[in-house]
Protein backbone atom coordinates (compact mmCIF):
# COMPACT_ATOMS: atom_id res chain seq x y z
CA UNK A 1 0.00 0.00 0.00
CA UNK A 2 2.93 2.47 0.84
CA UNK A 3 4.73 1.75 -2.32
CA UNK A 4 1.53 2.33 -4.11
CA UNK A 5 1.02 5.83 -2.39
CA UNK A 6 4.92 6.58 -3.29
CA UNK A 7 4.56 5.89 -6.81
CA UNK A 8 1.26 7.81 -6.94
CA UNK A 9 2.96 10.62 -5.32
CA UNK A 10 5.65 10.83 -7.70
CA UNK A 11 3.21 10.36 -10.67
CA UNK A 12 1.22 13.12 -9.23
CA UNK A 13 4.72 15.46 -9.05
CA UNK A 14 5.38 14.87 -12.36
CA UNK A 15 2.01 16.25 -13.61
CA UNK A 16 3.04 19.27 -11.91
CA UNK A 17 6.16 19.86 -13.26
CA UNK A 18 4.87 18.98 -17.01
CA UNK A 19 2.13 21.64 -16.29
CA UNK A 20 3.81 24.32 -14.85
CA UNK A 21 6.12 23.77 -18.00
CA UNK A 22 3.32 24.02 -20.14
CA UNK A 23 1.67 27.62 -18.83
CA UNK A 24 5.02 28.94 -18.31
CA UNK A 25 6.15 28.22 -21.75
CA UNK A 26 3.26 29.32 -23.55
CA UNK A 27 2.24 31.80 -21.64
CA UNK A 28 5.63 33.61 -21.32
CA UNK A 29 8.79 34.09 -23.37
CA UNK A 30 11.83 34.44 -20.76
CA UNK A 31 14.34 35.69 -23.17
CA UNK A 32 11.02 38.59 -23.67
CA UNK A 33 11.22 39.09 -19.64
CA UNK A 34 15.23 39.19 -19.42
CA UNK A 35 15.96 41.90 -22.27
CA UNK A 36 11.83 43.76 -22.36
CA UNK A 37 9.78 44.31 -25.02
CA UNK A 38 11.76 46.81 -27.04
CA UNK A 39 15.10 44.27 -27.30
CA UNK A 40 15.70 43.67 -30.96
CA UNK A 41 14.69 40.11 -32.69
CA UNK A 42 18.75 39.60 -33.11
CA UNK A 43 19.11 39.79 -29.75
CA UNK A 44 15.85 38.20 -28.44
CA UNK A 45 17.12 34.83 -30.60
CA UNK A 46 20.56 34.90 -29.65
CA UNK A 47 19.58 35.53 -26.22
CA UNK A 48 16.87 32.17 -26.98
CA UNK A 49 20.06 30.41 -28.01
CA UNK A 50 22.18 30.91 -25.06
CA UNK A 51 19.00 29.66 -22.69
CA UNK A 52 18.50 26.81 -24.82
CA UNK A 53 15.16 27.61 -25.65
CA UNK A 54 14.86 26.61 -29.45
CA UNK A 55 15.49 23.61 -29.07
CA UNK A 56 12.50 21.28 -29.61
CA UNK A 57 9.84 21.42 -26.54
CA UNK A 58 9.47 18.03 -25.67
CA UNK A 59 13.11 18.10 -25.16
CA UNK A 60 12.78 20.83 -23.23
CA UNK A 61 10.22 18.92 -21.37
CA UNK A 62 11.54 16.19 -20.71
CA UNK A 63 15.02 17.68 -19.01
CA UNK A 64 12.84 20.22 -17.25
CA UNK A 65 10.69 16.84 -15.41
CA UNK A 66 14.17 15.56 -14.84
CA UNK A 67 15.34 18.14 -13.36
CA UNK A 68 12.21 19.14 -10.69
CA UNK A 69 12.16 15.29 -9.81
CA UNK A 70 15.37 15.36 -8.51
CA UNK A 71 14.53 18.91 -7.39
CA UNK A 72 17.44 20.61 -9.06
CA UNK A 73 15.05 23.79 -9.37
CA UNK A 74 17.63 25.87 -11.16
CA UNK A 75 18.85 29.44 -10.30
CA UNK A 76 17.02 32.46 -10.39
CA UNK A 77 16.92 34.75 -13.37
CA UNK A 78 17.11 38.06 -11.26
CA UNK A 79 19.48 37.46 -8.47
CA UNK A 80 21.27 34.76 -9.81
CA UNK A 81 21.17 32.67 -6.42
CA UNK A 82 20.00 29.15 -6.97
CA UNK A 83 16.25 28.79 -5.75
CA UNK A 84 16.77 26.45 -3.35
CA UNK A 85 18.64 29.06 -1.46
CA UNK A 86 16.19 31.91 -1.78
CA UNK A 87 13.30 29.52 -0.83
CA UNK A 88 15.28 28.36 2.32
CA UNK A 89 15.89 31.79 3.07
CA UNK A 90 12.32 32.65 2.74
CA UNK A 91 11.06 29.85 4.63
CA UNK A 92 11.73 31.04 8.35
CA UNK A 93 10.56 34.70 8.68
CA UNK A 94 7.25 33.10 7.22
CA UNK A 95 7.62 30.14 9.59
CA UNK A 96 7.77 32.82 12.30
CA UNK A 97 4.37 33.88 12.36
CA UNK A 98 2.19 31.40 10.32
CA UNK A 99 3.41 28.49 13.02
CA UNK A 100 2.07 30.30 16.05
CA UNK A 101 -0.56 31.64 14.35
CA UNK A 102 -1.39 28.01 13.00
CA UNK A 103 -1.38 26.52 16.25
CA UNK A 104 -3.50 29.22 17.94
CA UNK A 105 -5.86 29.18 15.56
CA UNK A 106 -6.69 25.30 15.57
CA UNK A 107 -6.27 25.01 19.17
CA UNK A 108 -9.52 27.98 19.25
CA UNK A 109 -11.02 25.92 16.42
CA UNK A 110 -11.17 22.82 17.72
CA UNK A 111 -12.33 24.37 21.98
CA UNK A 112 -14.63 26.62 19.47
CA UNK A 113 -16.07 23.66 17.15
CA UNK A 114 -16.65 21.47 19.91
CA UNK A 115 -18.51 23.88 22.03
CA UNK A 116 -20.96 25.06 19.40
CA UNK A 117 -21.64 21.73 18.71
CA UNK A 118 -22.09 20.29 22.58
CA UNK A 119 -24.03 23.30 23.54
CA UNK A 120 -26.20 24.12 19.74
CA UNK A 121 -28.33 26.59 21.84
CA UNK A 122 -27.31 30.39 21.92
CA UNK A 123 -23.08 29.89 23.13
CA UNK A 124 -23.09 27.61 19.47
CA UNK A 125 -24.98 30.62 17.45
CA UNK A 126 -23.10 32.71 18.85
CA UNK A 127 -19.77 31.06 17.82
CA UNK A 128 -21.25 30.30 14.35
CA UNK A 129 -22.24 33.89 14.00
CA UNK A 130 -18.82 35.09 14.44
CA UNK A 131 -17.05 32.31 12.70
CA UNK A 132 -19.27 33.03 9.80
CA UNK A 133 -18.71 37.22 10.49
CA UNK A 134 -14.96 36.36 10.29
CA UNK A 135 -14.96 34.20 7.43
CA UNK A 136 -16.73 36.75 5.30
CA UNK A 137 -14.36 39.43 5.88
CA UNK A 138 -11.83 39.58 3.35
CA UNK A 139 -8.60 38.87 4.49
CA UNK A 140 -7.43 42.47 2.86
CA UNK A 141 -9.72 43.79 5.49
CA UNK A 142 -8.96 41.86 8.31
CA UNK A 143 -4.76 42.92 8.04
CA UNK A 144 -5.35 46.35 7.07
CA UNK A 145 -7.56 47.02 10.06
CA UNK A 146 -5.84 44.71 12.46
CA UNK A 147 -2.39 46.43 11.68
CA UNK A 148 -4.16 50.21 11.83
CA UNK A 149 -6.77 49.44 15.23
CA UNK A 150 -3.66 47.29 17.18
CA UNK A 151 -0.38 48.74 16.32
CA UNK A 152 -1.34 52.49 14.89
CA UNK A 153 -4.45 53.06 17.76
CA UNK A 154 -3.63 50.70 20.82
CA UNK A 155 -0.05 50.78 20.11
CA UNK A 156 0.07 47.49 21.54
CA UNK A 157 2.25 45.87 18.75
CA UNK A 158 5.15 47.87 16.67
CA UNK A 159 3.67 49.14 12.83
CA UNK A 160 6.23 47.11 10.75
CA UNK A 161 9.38 46.68 9.81
CA UNK A 162 10.90 43.07 9.80
CA UNK A 163 13.87 42.91 12.68
CA UNK A 164 16.89 41.62 12.06
CA UNK A 165 16.66 39.55 14.87
CA UNK A 166 19.18 41.07 17.07
CA UNK A 167 16.71 42.03 20.37
CA UNK A 168 14.52 38.57 20.69
CA UNK A 169 11.72 40.78 22.45
CA UNK A 170 11.53 43.07 19.86
CA UNK A 171 11.35 39.71 17.30
CA UNK A 172 8.31 38.69 19.36
CA UNK A 173 6.66 42.27 19.20
CA UNK A 174 6.93 41.92 15.49
CA UNK A 175 5.61 38.50 15.25
CA UNK A 176 2.87 38.22 17.77
CA UNK A 177 0.47 40.88 15.19
CA UNK A 178 1.37 38.84 11.84
CA UNK A 179 0.59 36.09 13.74
CA UNK A 180 -2.77 36.82 15.68
CA UNK A 181 -3.79 37.85 11.93
CA UNK A 182 -3.37 34.80 10.64
CA UNK A 183 -5.16 33.31 13.27
CA UNK A 184 -8.15 35.68 12.79
CA UNK A 185 -8.16 34.88 8.86
CA UNK A 186 -7.88 30.97 9.64
CA UNK A 187 -10.27 30.60 12.75
CA UNK A 188 -13.73 31.38 10.99
CA UNK A 189 -13.50 28.71 8.47
CA UNK A 190 -12.16 26.43 10.64
CA UNK A 191 -13.87 26.72 13.63
CA UNK A 192 -17.54 26.20 11.46
CA UNK A 193 -15.73 23.16 9.90
CA UNK A 194 -14.73 21.26 13.07
CA UNK A 195 -17.87 22.03 14.31
CA UNK A 196 -19.64 19.95 11.15
CA UNK A 197 -17.19 17.23 12.19
CA UNK A 198 -18.34 17.23 15.65
CA UNK A 199 -21.32 17.66 15.06
CA UNK A 200 -21.67 14.36 13.29
CA UNK A 201 -19.71 12.59 15.51
CA UNK A 202 -22.14 13.75 18.33
CA UNK A 203 -24.40 12.47 16.62
CA UNK A 204 -23.53 8.77 15.95
CA UNK A 205 -25.34 6.03 16.93
CA UNK A 206 -22.75 3.97 19.09
CA UNK A 207 -22.97 7.07 21.40
CA UNK A 208 -26.25 6.11 22.64
CA UNK A 209 -24.84 2.62 23.19
CA UNK A 210 -22.21 3.75 25.31
CA UNK A 211 -24.29 5.79 27.65
CA UNK A 212 -26.90 3.34 27.31
CA UNK A 213 -24.24 0.82 29.34
CA UNK A 214 -23.94 3.80 31.85
CA UNK A 215 -20.49 5.31 30.45
CA UNK A 216 -19.89 8.77 31.77
CA UNK A 217 -19.98 11.96 30.22
CA UNK A 218 -15.70 12.24 30.20
CA UNK A 219 -15.18 8.44 28.76
CA UNK A 220 -18.02 9.11 26.13
CA UNK A 221 -16.33 12.97 24.58
CA UNK A 222 -13.26 10.41 24.39
CA UNK A 223 -14.74 8.28 22.01
CA UNK A 224 -15.91 11.19 20.02
CA UNK A 225 -12.65 12.88 19.59
CA UNK A 226 -11.19 9.53 18.76
CA UNK A 227 -13.66 9.21 15.62
CA UNK A 228 -13.38 13.20 14.74
CA UNK A 229 -9.49 11.91 14.59
CA UNK A 230 -9.28 11.41 10.82
CA UNK A 231 -11.26 14.89 9.63
CA UNK A 232 -9.36 17.16 11.90
CA UNK A 233 -5.78 15.66 10.71
CA UNK A 234 -7.54 15.79 7.05
CA UNK A 235 -7.67 19.59 7.97
CA UNK A 236 -4.92 19.99 9.08
CA UNK A 237 -2.94 18.36 6.71
CA UNK A 238 -4.60 20.53 4.15
CA UNK A 239 -3.63 23.45 5.93
CA UNK A 240 0.42 22.50 6.23
CA UNK A 241 1.07 24.00 2.46
CA UNK A 242 -0.21 27.41 3.41
CA UNK A 243 1.71 27.11 6.50
CA UNK A 244 4.49 27.48 4.27
CA UNK A 245 3.38 29.82 1.83
CA UNK A 246 2.36 32.17 4.44
CA UNK A 247 -0.07 35.14 3.32
CA UNK A 248 0.75 37.14 0.70
CA UNK A 249 -1.42 40.03 2.35
CA UNK A 250 0.53 39.60 5.48
CA UNK A 251 3.55 39.79 4.34
CA UNK A 252 2.98 42.39 2.20
CA UNK A 253 1.38 44.92 4.62
CA UNK A 254 4.24 43.55 7.60
CA UNK A 255 7.17 43.94 5.17
CA UNK A 256 8.48 40.21 5.95
CA UNK A 257 10.70 38.67 3.83
CA UNK A 258 8.73 35.54 3.35
CA UNK A 259 7.65 32.71 0.79
CA UNK A 260 4.55 34.62 0.02
CA UNK A 261 7.13 38.04 -0.73
CA UNK A 262 9.27 35.89 -2.55
CA UNK A 263 6.41 34.63 -4.84
CA UNK A 264 4.98 38.07 -5.26
CA UNK A 265 8.54 39.88 -6.50
CA UNK A 266 9.69 37.06 -8.59
CA UNK A 267 6.19 37.07 -10.34
CA UNK A 268 6.22 40.98 -10.75
CA UNK A 269 10.26 40.64 -12.14
CA UNK A 270 8.92 37.81 -14.30
CA UNK A 271 11.74 35.39 -12.44
CA UNK A 272 9.52 32.30 -13.58
CA UNK A 273 12.84 29.97 -12.47
CA UNK A 274 11.25 30.76 -8.93
CA UNK A 275 7.90 30.69 -9.51
CA UNK A 276 8.33 27.44 -10.54
CA UNK A 277 10.33 26.40 -7.48
CA UNK A 278 7.80 27.51 -5.29
CA UNK A 279 5.08 25.99 -7.16
CA UNK A 280 6.76 22.50 -7.42
CA UNK A 281 7.90 22.67 -3.74
CA UNK A 282 4.71 23.23 -2.27
CA UNK A 283 3.19 20.50 -4.30
CA UNK A 284 5.30 18.24 -2.83
CA UNK A 285 5.19 19.52 0.57
CA UNK A 286 1.30 19.30 0.00
CA UNK A 287 1.68 15.95 -1.69
CA UNK A 288 4.18 14.46 1.70
CA UNK A 289 1.50 16.19 4.13
CA UNK A 290 -1.21 14.23 2.83
CA UNK A 291 0.49 11.14 2.94
CA UNK A 292 1.34 11.92 6.59
CA UNK A 293 -2.10 12.08 7.59
CA UNK A 294 -2.90 9.37 5.84
CA UNK A 295 -0.59 7.24 7.79
CA UNK A 296 -1.52 9.12 10.90
CA UNK A 297 -5.18 8.44 10.54
CA UNK A 298 -4.11 4.68 9.72
CA UNK A 299 -2.22 4.38 13.51
CA UNK A 300 -4.99 5.81 15.30
CA UNK A 301 -8.06 5.17 13.61
CA UNK A 302 -8.59 1.40 14.05
CA UNK A 303 -11.42 1.33 11.23
CA UNK A 304 -9.51 2.00 8.53
CA UNK A 305 -7.19 -0.84 10.04
CA UNK A 306 -9.83 -3.27 10.03
CA UNK A 307 -11.38 -2.84 6.28
CA UNK A 308 -8.37 -1.78 3.80
CA UNK A 309 -10.67 -2.16 0.82
CA UNK A 310 -13.82 -0.59 1.85
CA UNK A 311 -11.20 2.89 3.05
CA UNK A 312 -10.51 6.10 2.40
CA UNK B 1 -30.65 21.87 0.13
CA UNK B 2 -33.59 23.03 2.17
CA UNK B 3 -35.46 26.28 1.85
CA UNK B 4 -33.39 29.26 2.17
CA UNK B 5 -35.82 30.35 5.51
CA UNK B 6 -36.56 34.38 6.66
CA UNK B 7 -32.93 34.97 6.84
CA UNK B 8 -31.68 33.32 3.66
CA UNK B 9 -34.58 35.61 2.22
CA UNK B 10 -32.99 38.65 3.69
CA UNK B 11 -29.18 38.00 2.35
CA UNK B 12 -30.65 37.18 -1.60
CA UNK B 13 -32.68 40.44 -0.96
CA UNK B 14 -29.56 41.41 -0.05
CA UNK B 15 -27.52 40.36 -3.49
CA UNK B 16 -30.19 41.48 -5.29
CA UNK B 17 -29.76 44.94 -3.95
CA UNK B 18 -26.17 44.79 -5.06
CA UNK B 19 -27.03 43.10 -8.82
CA UNK B 20 -29.25 46.12 -8.98
CA UNK B 21 -26.77 49.16 -7.70
CA UNK B 22 -23.86 47.47 -10.10
CA UNK B 23 -26.23 46.79 -12.99
CA UNK B 24 -26.96 50.68 -12.85
CA UNK B 25 -23.66 51.74 -12.72
CA UNK B 26 -22.93 49.55 -16.11
CA UNK B 27 -25.54 51.06 -17.78
CA UNK B 28 -24.73 54.61 -17.49
CA UNK B 29 -27.60 55.57 -14.51
CA UNK B 30 -25.25 57.03 -11.65
CA UNK B 31 -21.84 56.87 -10.45
CA UNK B 32 -20.29 58.13 -13.77
CA UNK B 33 -17.82 60.95 -12.13
CA UNK B 34 -15.56 57.92 -11.18
CA UNK B 35 -12.42 59.27 -12.92
CA UNK B 36 -12.67 62.76 -12.51
CA UNK B 37 -11.16 64.62 -9.58
CA UNK B 38 -14.92 67.06 -7.69
CA UNK B 39 -12.86 68.35 -5.17
CA UNK B 40 -9.48 68.64 -2.78
CA UNK B 41 -7.62 65.14 -1.95
CA UNK B 42 -8.83 63.43 0.91
CA UNK B 43 -11.97 65.53 1.56
CA UNK B 44 -13.73 63.93 4.45
CA UNK B 45 -17.55 62.92 4.21
CA UNK B 46 -19.95 65.75 3.78
CA UNK B 47 -22.66 67.16 1.58
CA UNK B 48 -20.58 67.59 -1.82
CA UNK B 49 -19.02 64.12 -1.75
CA UNK B 50 -21.43 61.73 0.38
CA UNK B 51 -18.38 59.54 1.38
CA UNK B 52 -15.38 61.82 0.52
CA UNK B 53 -12.42 61.86 -1.73
CA UNK B 54 -9.32 59.70 -2.28
CA UNK B 55 -6.00 60.99 -2.83
CA UNK B 56 -6.52 62.09 -5.97
CA UNK B 57 -9.64 64.48 -4.92
CA UNK B 58 -12.09 62.10 -6.78
CA UNK B 59 -15.72 61.01 -5.81
CA UNK B 60 -15.58 57.51 -3.36
CA UNK B 61 -19.02 57.04 -3.26
CA UNK B 62 -19.04 56.88 -7.31
CA UNK B 63 -15.78 54.79 -6.94
CA UNK B 64 -17.72 52.30 -4.81
CA UNK B 65 -20.62 52.20 -6.66
CA UNK B 66 -18.36 50.93 -9.56
CA UNK B 67 -16.34 48.91 -7.56
CA UNK B 68 -19.68 46.56 -7.01
CA UNK B 69 -19.39 45.85 -11.43
CA UNK B 70 -16.32 44.46 -10.83
CA UNK B 71 -16.21 42.34 -7.67
CA UNK B 72 -20.12 40.61 -8.92
CA UNK B 73 -18.76 40.16 -12.75
CA UNK B 74 -15.71 38.18 -11.68
CA UNK B 75 -17.75 36.58 -8.77
CA UNK B 76 -20.29 35.49 -11.26
CA UNK B 77 -18.09 34.87 -14.21
CA UNK B 78 -15.77 32.82 -12.61
CA UNK B 79 -18.46 31.05 -10.27
CA UNK B 80 -20.13 30.12 -13.64
CA UNK B 81 -17.06 29.29 -15.23
CA UNK B 82 -15.72 27.17 -12.37
CA UNK B 83 -18.82 25.10 -12.23
CA UNK B 84 -19.40 24.13 -15.66
CA UNK B 85 -15.56 23.14 -16.13
CA UNK B 86 -15.84 20.78 -13.15
CA UNK B 87 -19.07 19.76 -14.14
CA UNK B 88 -18.59 18.78 -17.76
CA UNK B 89 -15.56 16.87 -16.66
CA UNK B 90 -16.47 15.33 -13.78
CA UNK B 91 -19.62 14.30 -15.44
CA UNK B 92 -17.07 12.74 -18.20
CA UNK B 93 -14.66 10.97 -15.67
CA UNK B 94 -17.50 9.94 -13.67
CA UNK B 95 -19.52 8.25 -16.40
CA UNK B 96 -17.10 7.23 -18.78
CA UNK B 97 -14.75 5.92 -16.43
CA UNK B 98 -11.53 4.20 -17.62
CA UNK B 99 -8.51 6.16 -18.71
CA UNK B 100 -10.40 9.28 -19.65
CA UNK B 101 -11.36 8.91 -15.69
CA UNK B 102 -7.30 8.25 -14.97
CA UNK B 103 -6.36 11.24 -16.61
CA UNK B 104 -8.51 13.29 -15.49
CA UNK B 105 -7.83 12.56 -11.90
CA UNK B 106 -4.47 12.44 -12.02
CA UNK B 107 -4.64 16.08 -13.79
CA UNK B 108 -6.97 16.84 -10.84
CA UNK B 109 -4.88 15.59 -7.98
CA UNK B 110 -1.70 17.82 -9.68
CA UNK B 111 -3.44 21.02 -9.97
CA UNK B 112 -5.22 20.38 -6.44
CA UNK B 113 -1.83 20.29 -5.09
CA UNK B 114 -0.29 23.52 -6.07
CA UNK B 115 -1.58 26.14 -3.40
CA UNK B 116 -4.34 28.41 -5.16
CA UNK B 117 -2.20 31.63 -4.01
CA UNK B 118 0.47 30.39 -6.49
CA UNK B 119 -1.74 29.73 -9.35
CA UNK B 120 -3.80 32.48 -9.17
CA UNK B 121 -1.32 35.16 -8.65
CA UNK B 122 0.73 33.31 -11.34
CA UNK B 123 -1.89 32.95 -14.15
CA UNK B 124 -3.13 36.86 -13.53
CA UNK B 125 0.13 38.43 -13.39
CA UNK B 126 1.77 36.58 -16.21
CA UNK B 127 -1.25 37.16 -18.57
CA UNK B 128 -2.02 40.93 -18.80
CA UNK B 129 -4.02 41.94 -15.32
CA UNK B 130 -7.80 42.81 -15.97
CA UNK B 131 -11.19 41.20 -15.18
CA UNK B 132 -11.02 38.67 -18.19
CA UNK B 133 -7.71 37.83 -16.78
CA UNK B 134 -9.01 37.64 -12.99
CA UNK B 135 -12.08 35.44 -13.99
CA UNK B 136 -9.52 32.58 -16.14
CA UNK B 137 -7.53 32.76 -13.77
CA UNK B 138 -10.05 31.17 -10.86
CA UNK B 139 -12.14 29.65 -13.33
CA UNK B 140 -9.37 27.38 -14.96
CA UNK B 141 -7.59 26.91 -11.94
CA UNK B 142 -9.96 26.38 -9.28
CA UNK B 143 -12.78 24.04 -10.44
CA UNK B 144 -11.09 20.75 -9.00
CA UNK B 145 -13.56 20.83 -5.39
CA UNK B 146 -16.58 20.77 -8.12
CA UNK B 147 -15.48 17.80 -10.33
CA UNK B 148 -14.60 15.96 -6.92
CA UNK B 149 -18.19 16.16 -6.21
CA UNK B 150 -19.76 15.66 -9.51
CA UNK B 151 -17.91 12.80 -10.32
CA UNK B 152 -18.88 10.90 -6.86
CA UNK B 153 -22.30 11.72 -7.73
CA UNK B 154 -21.99 10.50 -11.40
CA UNK B 155 -19.97 7.36 -9.98
CA UNK B 156 -23.29 6.87 -7.71
CA UNK B 157 -24.91 7.24 -10.26
CA UNK B 158 -24.01 4.32 -12.18
CA UNK B 159 -24.79 1.64 -9.97
CA UNK B 160 -28.30 3.31 -9.55
CA UNK B 161 -31.02 0.94 -11.81
CA UNK B 162 -32.41 4.07 -13.63
CA UNK B 163 -29.22 4.47 -15.16
CA UNK B 164 -28.48 1.27 -16.11
CA UNK B 165 -31.68 0.86 -17.96
CA UNK B 166 -30.74 3.87 -20.19
CA UNK B 167 -28.13 2.39 -20.84
CA UNK B 168 -29.61 -0.77 -21.88
CA UNK B 169 -31.73 0.95 -24.40
CA UNK B 170 -29.49 2.72 -25.69
CA UNK B 171 -28.54 5.99 -24.22
CA UNK B 172 -25.04 8.00 -24.67
CA UNK B 173 -23.25 9.86 -22.39
CA UNK B 174 -24.98 13.13 -23.20
CA UNK B 175 -28.66 11.98 -23.01
CA UNK B 176 -27.51 10.09 -19.40
CA UNK B 177 -25.73 13.55 -18.68
CA UNK B 178 -28.96 15.93 -19.73
CA UNK B 179 -31.86 13.81 -18.91
CA UNK B 180 -30.11 11.92 -15.53
CA UNK B 181 -26.71 13.10 -13.99
CA UNK B 182 -27.71 16.88 -14.41
CA UNK B 183 -31.54 16.99 -12.31
CA UNK B 184 -29.56 14.82 -9.68
CA UNK B 185 -27.18 17.50 -9.45
CA UNK B 186 -29.08 20.66 -9.58
CA UNK B 187 -28.90 21.17 -5.52
CA UNK B 188 -25.42 20.54 -5.76
CA UNK B 189 -24.87 22.94 -8.52
CA UNK B 190 -26.83 25.19 -7.12
CA UNK B 191 -24.74 25.36 -3.78
CA UNK B 192 -21.74 25.31 -5.74
CA UNK B 193 -22.09 28.41 -7.71
CA UNK B 194 -23.08 29.98 -4.36
CA UNK B 195 -19.92 29.22 -2.98
CA UNK B 196 -17.67 29.88 -5.26
CA UNK B 197 -19.18 33.02 -5.79
CA UNK B 198 -17.97 33.80 -2.07
CA UNK B 199 -14.79 32.38 -3.08
CA UNK B 200 -14.06 34.13 -6.17
CA UNK B 201 -15.07 37.65 -4.79
CA UNK B 202 -12.80 37.26 -2.04
CA UNK B 203 -9.98 36.71 -4.14
CA UNK B 204 -10.70 38.91 -6.50
CA UNK B 205 -10.54 41.49 -3.61
CA UNK B 206 -6.61 39.72 -2.90
CA UNK B 207 -5.60 39.76 -6.81
CA UNK B 208 -6.95 43.52 -6.96
CA UNK B 209 -4.56 44.28 -3.69
CA UNK B 210 -1.71 42.83 -5.89
CA UNK B 211 -2.90 44.83 -9.08
CA UNK B 212 -3.92 41.87 -11.09
CA UNK B 213 -7.28 42.77 -11.08
CA UNK B 214 -9.90 45.32 -13.01
CA UNK B 215 -7.25 48.11 -14.50
CA UNK B 216 -9.50 50.97 -15.47
CA UNK B 217 -12.55 50.34 -13.50
CA UNK B 218 -11.88 51.23 -9.43
CA UNK B 219 -12.27 47.93 -7.63
CA UNK B 220 -12.69 47.63 -3.55
CA UNK B 221 -9.58 45.52 -3.36
CA UNK B 222 -7.72 48.09 -5.09
CA UNK B 223 -9.06 50.81 -2.68
CA UNK B 224 -7.84 49.18 0.30
CA UNK B 225 -4.41 48.62 -1.01
CA UNK B 226 -3.66 52.55 -2.09
CA UNK B 227 -5.35 54.08 1.27
CA UNK B 228 -4.14 50.89 3.79
CA UNK B 229 -1.59 53.47 4.66
CA UNK B 230 -3.39 56.17 5.11
CA UNK B 231 -5.68 55.16 8.38
CA UNK B 232 -2.30 56.00 10.15
CA UNK B 233 -3.37 59.76 9.35
CA UNK B 234 -6.11 59.66 10.07
CA UNK B 235 -8.12 59.24 6.74
CA UNK B 236 -10.69 56.63 7.36
CA UNK B 237 -13.33 57.42 4.66
CA UNK B 238 -11.78 55.32 1.56
CA UNK B 239 -10.89 52.08 3.54
CA UNK B 240 -14.74 52.11 5.32
CA UNK B 241 -16.32 52.98 1.46
CA UNK B 242 -13.90 49.72 0.19
CA UNK B 243 -14.67 47.33 2.82
CA UNK B 244 -18.05 47.77 4.17
CA UNK B 245 -19.58 46.97 0.53
CA UNK B 246 -17.12 44.28 0.35
CA UNK B 247 -17.89 42.18 3.21
CA UNK B 248 -21.83 42.96 3.20
CA UNK B 249 -21.58 40.80 -0.16
CA UNK B 250 -19.71 38.32 1.04
CA UNK B 251 -21.81 38.28 4.01
CA UNK B 252 -25.11 37.99 2.15
CA UNK B 253 -23.60 35.29 0.17
CA UNK B 254 -21.78 33.48 2.79
CA UNK B 255 -25.55 33.35 4.96
CA UNK B 256 -27.49 31.90 1.55
CA UNK B 257 -25.15 29.51 0.98
CA UNK B 258 -25.36 28.36 4.77
CA UNK B 259 -29.23 27.82 4.46
CA UNK B 260 -29.19 26.08 0.99
CA UNK B 261 -26.41 23.35 2.94
CA UNK B 262 -27.83 21.14 4.89
CA UNK B 263 -24.96 20.56 7.01
CA UNK B 264 -27.23 19.83 10.17
CA UNK B 265 -28.19 15.74 10.77
CA UNK B 266 -29.93 16.68 13.82
CA UNK B 267 -32.38 19.22 12.42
Amino acid sequence: MLLRRLLRAAATLAVVSILVFLVVDALADRATHELGRAASAEALAARRHLLGLDRPAVWRLGEHVLAAMSFNLGDSARSGLPVATLLGRAVGPTLAYAAPGFLLASVMALLGGFAAARWRGWPGRILVAVSTVLMSTSSVIIVVLGQFLLAHRLRIFPVLGWPLASDPRALLGFVLLPALLWAAIQLGPDLRHYRAVFVRELAAPHLEGLRARGLGEPRIARHVLRGAVAPVLARISARLPQLVIGSVVVEQVFNVPGVGALLIAAIQDGDLAVVQGIAFCLAAATIVGQMACDLAVYALDPRTRARPEAGR
Amino acid sequence: MRRPGAVGALALVGLVGFALLGLGAALGLYAQGFEQAVGPEHLSPGPGAWLGTDALGRDLWARTIQGTRVSLTVGIGAALGLVAIGTLLGSLAGLRGGWIDRVVSGLVDAIAAVPPVVMLLGAALVLTPGMTTAILAISLTQWTGVFRSVRAEALRMRSADHDRAAVAMGADTWHRVRWHLLPRLRPLLITSLVVSFVYAVKVEAVLAYFGASAQHLPSWGRLLAESGSELARGIWWPIAAASVPLALLVLCAQVLADRLTDDEPGE
